[in-house]
């Protein structure tokens, strides 16, 4: 098993739910070859530096995953036939130094993922504490989950 | 010589920052060594040592075949962006 960083570009042109299916079927081919997926990190949509396809922008999704060197070829093969992706990019973390850092990246894509969760545990847990003052309180609060979904999207 | 170095020789900025290991995804790093048409900047321009000039070309193509570098910019793209930092 070796360490293997995958960048995906998935097509802007889907829904965010089309976009989150199309993630979720990339996962499944990596673990469907026996890779263990370790963090994921979801970059977002974000404008591409030269237009591909003719799109500008592209959702960006990073996946960070320990497989086995000969099923990379398989799962490049499956991206290559996946007409939702604009661009893939699949890197090897091999040495000492690369792996060092390969783990601090995935600490932090963890540690990304689990600060939207603790964004959201005290939208929910104000209302039910601070029922008086819940006049002021849900207008700053409705507001941060809709700008997250504006930056998602 | 009369003509003078337009840039300085300067130190490795890596090394002083002793940079084991750079990020293809992290864009607005790789500037330093990108001159303003995403040209790879030469050593003796920026100063780099072989070793990290060697691991910032690297990533630089990295970043560009992820589409986070472009390849090249055009004349009207390199035009344009002044304007847009004067307003």
């Amino acid at each position: 098993m070796r360490n293997y960083e995958n960048l995906v570009i998935v097509k802007p042109t889907l829904t965010a739910e089309e976009i989150q299916a199309s993630v979720k079927a990339i996962e499944e081919v990596i673990t469907s070859n026996g890779g263990e997926i370790a963090a994921t990190s979801p970059m977002g949509m974000r404008k591409l530096a030269y237009p591909i396809d003719k799109n500008e922008r592209g959702y960006y999704h990073v996946i960070y995953s320990s497989i086995t060197p000969s099923a990379i070829s398989e799962i490049e093969r499956r991206f290559r036939i996946n007409e939702d992706l604009l661009r893939f990019v699949t890197i090897k973390y091999d040495t000492n130094r690369e792996i060092a850092a390969f783990n601090t990246m995935v600490e932090k894509a963890k540690k990304a993922a689990e600060a939207p969760a603790k964004v959201e545990t005290p939208v929910v847990e104000t209302p039910a504490t601070e029922a008086p003052v819940a006049e002021e309180a849900p207008a700053v609060e409705t507001e941060a989950p809709v700008a997250t979904e504006a930056a998602a999207e | 010589m009369a003509e003078k170095r337009k840039y300085k020789k300067r130190y490795c900025k890596y090394c002083e920052a002793k940079v084991d290991f750079m990020d293809y995804k992290d864009a607005g790093a790789l500037r330093f060594s990108l001159s303003e048409r995403y040209k790879i900047m030469p050593r003796r321009l920026t100063g780099n040592c072989k070793r990290h000039q060697d691991m910032i070309a690297v990533v630089i193509k990295r970043a560009r075949a992820a589409a986070l570098v472009p390849y090249t910019v055009t004349r009207k793209a390199v035009v344009t962006a002044p304007f847009e930092n004067l307003k």
